[in-house]
Order: structure tokens, then sequence, then C-alpha cells
């Protein structure tokens, strides 16, 4: 590193090192100290020292911490679960059909006929008959 | 090339509630502070950062780590929008302008002094052209490194040396007529 361009590295990130190229560091500090030198590094320590006057502390973000969570992306429910209902409900009107349905395709009057002329038939008067 | 925002964004995008508050803690007072340095105005500062948020949360879900770390894109994000602030406030000019003009208010002569001070500081800072004044806030205020602040501006490193240099030249000058007390000030504070 030669004079000039310590001091356009002092000029550009002024005269903190930490602010420094990293790998411009260890050789700019072949520099500190030197006569040459100390000017430019004054005038860049001062006007350091000016910017740092008007930091000001971290406002306090809380309220807009806030205020910007309540849009980030809510958690989805597993899509198994938000089906659930919708598959369990046509499962139910699916059992419905089937009953009503069959139901009415049954020969029920026959049945019935049948069954009526079966109950009130006495069993002692069917074994008469056969004797 | 690792980037340490990448797990939390993920999370984020998917819902979690604690990873979308992690982002938020981790980046939330930069972007403020690097709104507040570009435009000089704590309102608008964090109008910047919650719109900064808001295109987090629409991205997040599709986020794919790539060329850019995550916090790159936020400060992108933050400087572009504030570009486009200082764009439309030099477009209709704003009766508050002048923010950091001290009051005439009577003070302790000290105090005064100081207020004089930080106000000329802010006023030069805001005489600066945009990307020589970000390049100062991402170096001197953001403490961010050469590289990121380069990457962050996207130009190269001696570009960014260049605006820097061309940047604290210029507060140099604009600072000149208080040079005297200003740097004499400043001078024993950093002494201390």
């Amino acid at each position: 590193m030669d004079q000039a361009r310590f001091e356009h590295l002092l000029e550009a990130y002024g005269a903190d090192y930490r602010r420094w190229p990293a790998d411009e560091r260890a050789a700019a500090a072949a520099f500190v100290g030197a006569e040459h030198v100390a000017i430019p590094m004054q005038q860049a320590r001062s006007l350091d020292a000016a910017l740092d006057g008007t930091r000001v502390n971290d406002a306090d973000t809380s309220l807009l911490a806030a205020r910007i969570l309540a849009f980030a992306p809510k958690r989805q429910r597993p899509a198994i679960d938000r089906y659930a209902t919708w598959a369990l409900a046509a499962c139910a009107l699916f059992g419905i059909a089937i009953g009503y349905g069959g139901g009415m395709f049954a020969p029920l009057a026959g049945v019935d006929e049948a069954y009526f002329v079966m109950a009130l038939e006495s069993p002692f008067d069917a074994r008469g008959e056969e004797g | 090339m690792i980037d340490p925002d990448a797990d939390l964004v993920r999370k984020a995008g998917a819902g979690d509630a604690r990873a979308a508050e992690a982002l938020v803690h981790r980046h939330l007072p930069r972007m403020v502070g690097l709104a507040r340095r570009m435009l000089g105005d704590a309102h608008e500062a964090e109008d910047v950062a919650q719109e900064v948020f808001l295109r987090v949360w629409r991205e997040a879900p599709r986020w794919k780590p790539g060329a850019a770390k995550f916090g790159t894109w936020m400060h992108r994000v933050a400087l572009n929008l504030c570009y486009d602030r200082l764009r439309h406030n030099r477009e209709r000019p704003d009766a508050e302008a002048g923010l950091y003009v001290a009051d005439g208010a009577p003070l302790a002569s000290e105090a005064w002094l100081e207020q004089q001070r930080t106000a000329k500081v802010h006023a030069a800072l805001a005489q600066l052209p945009d990307r020589q004044r970000a390049a100062i806030a991402l170096v001197h205020f953001q403490d961010l490194s050469n590289i990121a602040a380069a990457e962050m501006l996207e130009v190269s490193v001696e570009a960014l040396e260049s605006l820097l240099a061309r940047g604290r030249r210029a507060l140099k000058t604009g600072l000149a007529d208080v040079a005297q007390d200003l740097i004499g000030a400043a001078d024993g504070a950093s002494r201390v």
C-alpha cells in the first residue's frame, strides 16, 4: 500500500479502520502515526465524530413490529383437515341417498301383505287343517 | 454462500409466527435506521420499513436462495423505496421541508450549540446526492462491510469507494462554514 492508496481509503472509509476493507487493514497499520498522514487523518477523524454526533438511539419499534406481524403469512391447516368436513358431509349425504333410494325401489307392498297374512294366521289353525 | 436468514424466511413463508417475529426482530431496526438516514423523517422511515416487510411476506413463501442474500435483497428494496420517496418529495416540495433546522427555542448555550451542529450535519447529509448518502448510510451508520454495501448498491467495491470519497469530501465542504466549531467539538468528543 502506498500513501496515495492510504489517503484514498481514509477519504472513503474515515479514520476507523474497522470500516476499511479487511484485506487492507494490516497494510494500513504501517501508516499509523506517520507524520505525513497526520493532517488527513485528523480531518477524517473529525468528520467521523461529526457524523457520529447525529446518531440517535434506536427508536422503539415494538408498535411497528406488531403492525407488520399482523400481515405475516398465516399457517394454513393441512389439506386433510380442510377437506375432512366436506368429506364427512358428502358421506352422510351419500348414506341418506342410498337409504332413501333403496327404500323407494324395494317391493314393500307385497312383502307387507304376506307378512300380515302370516302374522294373523293362528299356528294352531294351521296345524288343525293339516291334521 | 450461506444465507443466515434462509431458514427463517422459509419458515415465515410457511406461516411460522415465531420465525416471522425473529425476522422482524433481526431486520426491522436496521430498515428503520437506513430509511431515517436516507429520508430524514421518522414517520416516512417507518412507512418504508413497513412496506419492505409487506414485500417480505409476499416473497417469503416463494423465496429461493439465489445470488443475493435475503438481507441484501431487503436493503435493496428499502433503498429503492427511499429513492422513490426522495424523487417524489423533490417533485412535490413539502411545506415541512428543512426538518433538521434547529428552532429558535431558548436553550442552555451548550445544548443549543449541540443542536445547531447536529442540524448542520443533517442538512449537509441531506444535500448529498442520493447514492452518496446511501453509501455513507450503509458503511458509516449501518456498519456494513464494503463488499456487502457494494452488493446492496449494485456497484463494484471501487465504485462504492468513489461514492464514499465524493460524499465525505462534499460533507467536509458543506460543513466548512462551521468547521472550526463543529470539528473542534467533534475532536473533543472523539478524544474522550
